[in-house]
Parts: C-alpha cells; sequence; structure tokens
C-alpha cells in the first residue's frame, strides 16, 4: 500500500505542472492527473517507503502506510514540519489509537512550487 | 522524439551522493570547466539518501588514523582490499564531512563541540535532509542539471568515453552528451535477486531499488574492467522492514541471539571478534543457527531503557522511518523483546563491498576518459556516504586535469543512431507488436535464476560450481529476448533499461562466483565445492573484462598489494 494520496488535500500546488511530491520521488512513481489536476500513484508495488513526498507536501495530502503484510491497520506516521523549517516532529499512532511524539533537529531547504525541467516542456508532466 | 545534443567538459552520471560532491568539487576547482549531471530521477532526493540519513559510517573519531582505517577494513573484509583506495579516500573524510555540515547538515556534538562517536567510525547526524542539502550545493556551484533523464550508453569513440546518451522519461527526448571526461556515479545495484519482500512490499529493500546497476552495465557494455562481484553484500537486516541494524548494533550495544538465548556471535566466533566479527561473518552466524534449527535470530535489545528506546526511534525517523511504524503496527517494544532480524537479498554494492569498477587510485577506469566513483566503484569496501564523497572529490579532481587536457572527441552519427535504436526498441516493440514481455516479467525469470542457482536466500546463499553452471545457462538465453520487451511509457521503458542492466550485472556476477575457488567472505559468497580460505592461490583480486564485440567475459587475476603492515586478520 506504501504511500496513499488524499485527493480531497491535494491541491494540485495550484496547477503547478511540477509539484514538489514529483521531484521528491526517486522512483518516478507519482504524476499528475490531467483532468483533475490532482496526484495519482503509479504503482505502489514500485514504492521504497522511503518519505521524501509525503515530507515535502505542503498540504499533508500524501499519507504513509505499511503494506498490509508489514504492520496492522490502524497504525500511522506522520510528519509534521516546523515553520521553522528546523525541526520535524512525527506524530506516531499505534493499533489501539496511542499517540507517541518524536520532534528531531534537521535542516529543510524552502522549496517552490513548481519548477522548470531542462529540455521538458511543461505539458509532459500529465498523463 | 527529439534529440538535445548538449556539450559539457564534465559529464557526471548520477547525480547522488559522490556525483554532487564531483560537481562542487569540479566547479570549485576548475571555475572554467562545465559540468553536467545526468539524473535518472530529481537530484533533491534521489538514489541511496533519498530517505535521509542518521550517521556518517566512514570518519576518524579522536585515535584513528587512515592507516588504523585501512587495518580495520582489511579485517572487515577477510584480509583483501586495495589498500591504495582506502587510504586515500579515508584522508578526505574530514574534508568532506566539514564540507557538508557548512553546508547545512546537522551534526551532534557534545558540550565542547565536538562530534558524538559511534564506535570507532561512525559518527552521528541529523540527516532527514542530507540529499537536498548537497544537490543545492551542487547546484549552487553552476552545475546544469538533467532530471529524470536515465542513461543508457556511453559514447565510447576509439576506446576513448566521450560522452553518454539517455532518454528522458518525462518526454521521451534523446540527451546525447558530449563530453571531454565523464564521471559515473550510478549507485550499485538492487534487484538483481529476488526481494525479501513480495507483491505490494517487494520494493522494500534496504538498498535503493532505483539503482539498477546501470553505471556497471554501461562499463560492462563498453569493455571495462570491473573487479570483486563475488563479493556480494548480504547484509544483516531487521526482519520485514529489511533497515539496518548498525543503528541498533552499535547505538545501543545489542548482541546476536538465536531462539535459545544464546550468545553465538560471543560464543561461536569469539575468535575473529565476536559480535565484532567481519561484516560477512555477522550475516554467516546467524544464517548458520537458522540453517540448523535455532532460529529465529534477534538483536537482544531487552536491556535497554525506554529513553534509549525512544532514541533508537528518533535515529531510525531520520534515516528509515518506516522501522518506527512497523514497531507500532507489530505492538513492538524494543525495549521489552528482541528485535528479529534477517539477511537481505544479495546487493552488488562498492561501497559496502568492492564490487564495481577497477580503478586506479585517481579513481580512473581502464576506458581512456571515464572515472568512476561512489557504491559503482571497486576495490574500497566501507565507503559509505563518506567515502562516496572522497571518491566523488577525487574522482573529479583527475577528471577536471583530464578535461582541460582533452579536446571533445568526433561522434558519428551512426554510434548516436546505434544506441536510439536500442533504447527506444521496448517503445517500438509494443506500437508494432503489442504482444510481448513485460520489464517485471523478465525481472521476475532473472530473479528466480538467481535466487535458485546463483546462490539466493532460498539456499542460504550457498553456490558450488554445478548450480553456477545452470546459472550461467539460463542467464545466456535471456540477451536473446530483450527484443520481446514492451513498454507501453516512458516509465515501463525505464523499467525495461533496468531489467536489462540487471542482466548484465548477473552474468557478470556469476562468472566471478565461478572464478574464485574458494571461500574469503563466508556469508557474501559461500561455495560448498570449496569451503576454505586459501590464501595461497586466492589472495588476488579476481577480474573480468566482457569483449564489447563477441560479448565473451574474460577473466583474470590481479595481485593483491599490502601497503599497511601488519596482520591482515587483525582489527588493529
Ligand atoms: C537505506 C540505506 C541507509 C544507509 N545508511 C547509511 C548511513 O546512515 N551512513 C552511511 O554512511 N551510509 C549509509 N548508507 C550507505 C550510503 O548511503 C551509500 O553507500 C551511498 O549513499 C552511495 O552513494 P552513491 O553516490 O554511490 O549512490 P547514490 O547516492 O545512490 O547515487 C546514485 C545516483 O545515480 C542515479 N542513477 C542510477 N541509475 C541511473 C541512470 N541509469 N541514469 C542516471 N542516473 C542514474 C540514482 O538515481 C542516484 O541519484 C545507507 C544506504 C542505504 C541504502
Ligand atoms: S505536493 Fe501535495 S498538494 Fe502539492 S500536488 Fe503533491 S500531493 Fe498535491
Ligand atoms: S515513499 Fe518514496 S518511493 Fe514511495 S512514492 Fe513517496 S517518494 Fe516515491
Amino acid at each position: 500500500m506504501p504511500v496513499i494520496i488524499h485527493a480531497d488535500k491535494c491541491n494540485g500546488c495550484h496547477g503547478s505542472n511540477n509539484p514538489p511530491c514529483i521531484r521528491m520521488c526517486p522512483g518516478d512513481l507519482l504524476m499528475k492527473d490531467s483532468k483533475t489536476g490532482k496526484i495519482l500513484m503509479r504503482d505502489p508495488a514500485e514504492c521504497w517507503d522511503c518519505l521524501p513526498c509525503v515530507k515535502v507536501c505542503p498540504q499533508e495530502a500524501i499519507e504513509f502506510r505499511l503494506s498490509y503484510q508489514l504492520g496492522f491497520h490502524t497504525a500511522r506516521l506522520i510528519p509534521h514540519i516546523h515553520d521553522t523549517r528546523d525541526f520535524i516532529t512525527w506524530e506516531l499512532i499505534d493499533t489501539k489509537g496511542g499517540i507517541d511524539k518524536f520532534t528531531i533537529r534537521t535542516k529543510i531547504l524552502p522549496i517552490e512550487l513548481d519548477e522548470k525541467v531542462e529540455g521538458v516542456a511543461a505539458v509532459d508532466f500529465s498523463i | 522524439m527529439e534529440q538535445n545534443i548538449i556539450e559539457t567538459d564534465i559529464l557526471i552520471i548520477g547525480g547522488g551522493t559522490a556525483g554532487c560532491l564531483a560537481a562542487v568539487e569540479v566547479r570549485e576547482r576548475f571555475p572554467n570547466l562545465r559540468v553536467t549531471i545526468m539524473e535518472k530521477a530529481h537530484i533533491d532526493r534521489s538514489g541511496c539518501l533519498a530517505g535521509g540519513m542518521n550517521a556518517i559510517n566512514a570518519y576518524l573519531n579522536p585515535g584513528e588514523t587512515p592507516e588504523s582505517f585501512v587495518k580495520y577494513v582489511r579485517f572487515d573484509s577477510c584480509g583483501l582490499i586495495r589498500e591504495d583506495l582506502v587510504l586515500s579516500m579515508s584522508e578526505l573524510f574530514e574534508y568532506c564531512v566539514k564540507k557538508v555540515e557548512k553546508w547545512g547538515l546537522p551534526i551532534l556534538c557534545d558540550e565542547k563541540g565536538n562530534y558524538i562517536p559511534r564506535g570507532r567510525w561512525n559518527i552521528k547526524i541529523n540527516g532527514e535532509s542530507l540529499k537536498p542539502i548537497i544537490a543545492k550545493a551542487a547546484k549552487n556551484a553552476g552545475t546544469k542539471v538533467l532530471n529524470w533523464v536515465v542513461a543508457s550508453n556511453y559514447l565510447v569513440v576509439d576506446g576513448r568515453v566521450a560522452g553518454a546518451v539517455g532518454f528522458s522519461v518525462r518526454n521521451g527526448n534523446m540527451f546525447v552528451v558530449k563530453a571531454k571526461a565523464t564521471i559515473i556515479a550510478t549507485g550499485g545495484a538492487a534487484g538483481v535477486y529476488k526481494p525479501n519482500n513480495a507483491h505490494d512490499a517487494q520494493h522494500k529493500t534496504w538498498y535503493c531499488p532505483y539503482n539498477t546497476g546501470a553505471g556497471y552495465a554501461m562499463g560492462i557494455r563498453a569493455g571495462a574492467e570491473m573487479t570483486s562481484f563475488e563479493m556480494r553484500y548480504i547484509g544483516l537486516r531487521v526482519k520485514d522492514t529489511i533497515a539496518p541494524t548498525g543503528t541498533i548494533a552499535l547505538g545501543v550495544g545489542a548482541p546476536q541471539i538465536n531462539s535459545k538465548g544464546e550468545k553465538f556471535m560471543a560464543t561461536k566466533y569469539a575468535h575473529i571478534g565476536g559480535d565484532g566479527a567481519p561484516t560477512p561473518y555477522r550475516s554467516h552466524g546467524p544464517l548458520q543457527e537458522i540453517k540448523e534449527g535455532r532460529g529465529p535470530v534477534y538483536l537482544d535489545t531487552r536491556h535497554i531503557t525506554s529513553q534509549q528506546a525512544r532514541d533508537l526511534k528518533s535515529a531510525f525517523l531520520d534515516m528509515y522511518p518506516s522501522m518506527v511504524l512497523y514497531w507500532a503496527a507489530n505492538e513492538i517494544d524494543p525495549s521489552k523483546e528482541p528485535v528479529e532480524v534477517q539477511t537481505t537479498e544479495p546487493y552488488i554494492v562498492g561501497g559496502h563491498t568492492q564490487s564495481g569498477y577497477w580503478v586506479d587510485v585517481n579513481r580512473k577506469t581502464t576506458l581512456d576518459g571515464l572515472y568512476a566513483a561512489g557504491d559503482v566503484a571497486g576495490g574500497a569496501p566501507y565507503k559509505f556516504v563518506s567515502g562516496c564523497w572522497a571518491e566523488g572529490v577525487i574522482a573529479a579532481k583527475q577528471a577536471g586535469e583530464y578535461a582541460q587536457k582533452n579536446d571533445f572527441a568526433e561522434i558519428q552519427a551512426s554510434l548516436v543512431h546505434e544506441e536510439q535504436d536500442r533504447a527506444f526498441a521496448p517503445l517500438l516493440s509494443f506500437t508494432n507488436k503489442k504482444d510481448g514481455i513485460k520489464a517485471y516479467d523478465m525481472e521476475v525469470r532473472l530473479q528466480k535464476i538467481m535466487e535458485e542457482y546463483a546462490g539466493g536466500a532460498a539456499t542460504y546463499y550457498e553456490v558450488n560450481e554445478e548450480r553456477l553452471l545452470v546459472a550461467r545457462r539460463r542467464l545466456a538465453t535471456l540477451p536473446d529476448q530483450f527484443k520481446h520487451i514492451i513498454a507501453e511509457d516512458l516509465h515501463e521503458l525505464m523499467k525495461a533499461h533496468e531489467v536489462i542492466d540487471r542482466v548484465y550485472v548477473a552474468q557478470t556476477l556469476v562468472e566471478h562466483m565461478l572464478y574464485r575457488k574458494e571461500t574469503r567472505w563466508p556469508g557474501y559468497c559461500t561455495r560448498t565445492d570449496y569451503t576454505e580460505r586459501n590464501d595461497e592461490k586466492w589472495l588476488n583480486f579476481v577480474n573480468s573484462r566482457r569483449d564489447p564485440d563477441t560479448g565473451d567475459i574474460e577473466m583474470l587475476t590481479r595481485p593483491y598489494v599490502q601497503i599497511v603492515p601488519g596482520d591482515r586478520y587483525k582489527p588493529r
């Protein structure tokens, strides 16, 4: 199952052709649906569970799930990036609903909602 | 489909750990040179560092020297390494770490401002954003970045690498990059063997599943000399998530125990360091316990405090967040129960073991104009992040000097057309025939052959001559099948080349395993027909070279040279 995209939360980064989630996936797994402007996952079986897409989404629209074969429903792990960008608070919810939080130092660089690609026109990002 | 033709002084293929540092180094040393990175994903989060890192695993903590590092790495690799390479990279750890710290990487320090050591060679970092940090430095240095361009082959002119060709997974354009010098930095190879997990968790691997041996395969096809593929990397990892165990073993000191609670490493392998035995033995030991009916095997964490368990989770969140969710989703508390471990699928990773390009101390490969750095380069195990950086720096210096002295080579249009036909064939096959094999089908076929005949997990990674010969024969059919591969879109085209590249890696690997008639690295490559280590005959490197015209793989050995005196089987 690896990551799921909550279409209700994804705003397409305001019409961005090349939004951060697409850019951050090392496996080229996320793509934009040209009809809805929202993000689709190409194939969950190709996902490495590495989470850059989850951490970068300004809307927290991408949620990380373990494959069911590896972990029980409805445990969850949600990263919240602090506005100062130098901390992440990870919210960990176990199968019984117990919540734990971990705040860790980091250095998150500012990110543009869109980016041009060398040699590629904007329309090439949609399916 | 259009062609984008680009001229650059230095082409770096793979904008990962080694590639980003190489780009910065070229621009700082040779501001007149133009640098281009060709990267299959986006350099902000590509390759091994995508999820983050929590430690720099190769660093000289107080009291250690390049020589003491060589002694340790030599011991850890069972007495056989390229000491010249390991020395030269360790001399640059400090330079690289300080540089990346300056770019913004948070490194954990004590009250006095000293880095906090984790064992002899590690320091702890908050490296969740390590990749974007080094990518930004590469961009700021003035590098031209071609994101989403999958390198498919070198442009070889009279034995010289004169650039490379790739295709964009965004619009299918072909990128022809002509370069005076080229640095290959595409990392290692995952997915050559059956992965540990299946179905929707098949990519829940330890090594980056998108590093599929492209750099090795491009070199193999062009006739570069490769070394030590038989030293496969089979790591001890946390069961199911395949998360690194160093965070636990080094972080809180957790010995391996079997199902009877016996500390088998401490007792059976005391003579070679117990739980500190060379890395291959730390996989071999637990495999024997499981084979003999004393599994599961665990890292015993029951002594740790709940605060230590929290710290452990924090460390994983910086590098491998799914580990923490796994514990929560399975109601596991590592301070109350031991952590179950397993061994990984065999990876080819020159930064953990030493499979890869045969290079000289300047990281020059046997092909003129081509330099190698990071997991793709051979001879120097124990590189990890910092060793890959160091190799990027060394390769940059040498490639820069080469580019100052040599002009562009003349590239015939036919050379480009030939590669264009090869690269795009799976798309055409789909359009023309529809019927054929998908990359995934060939991947599974390859993995099945390797798993069953070339020492996969199902046979405790053991090999013998007869099995390997079956593997050789089955693999030999696959290249003839490439013409049947179909790709419906550009993502599938990338997948097609990933599996094609892995077939070349697998063929070379099988020849290497057949050739080394000893067991130097139990656990990594145990030969049931030659069970002992044999220094008299095999204290040398097994190398290979594929003839680009005939496809025949020629095997040869290169001598081991001891530079740092001392007992090769002792860690100090
Ligand atoms: C999960 C994990 C955790 C680790 N933890 C640590 C740690 O805590 N500390 C430590 O020191 N080391 C750690 N390591 C090891 C370390 O990360 C690697 O050894 C190192 O990052 C490898 O660097 P590299 O430059 O060779 O490869 P990478 O950084 O992976 O770079 C290779 C690049 O090449 C690109 N590429 C691949 N194929 C192509 C192609 N055909 N065309 C164009 N581009 C291509 C990839 O997308 C990638 O960007 C870890 C490794 C893993 C997998
Ligand atoms: S980053 Fe988030 S909001 Fe933006 S397009 Fe991607 S999923 Fe949608
Ligand atoms: S978790 Fe990693 S591999 Fe999976 S979609 Fe997100 S970025 Fe891509």
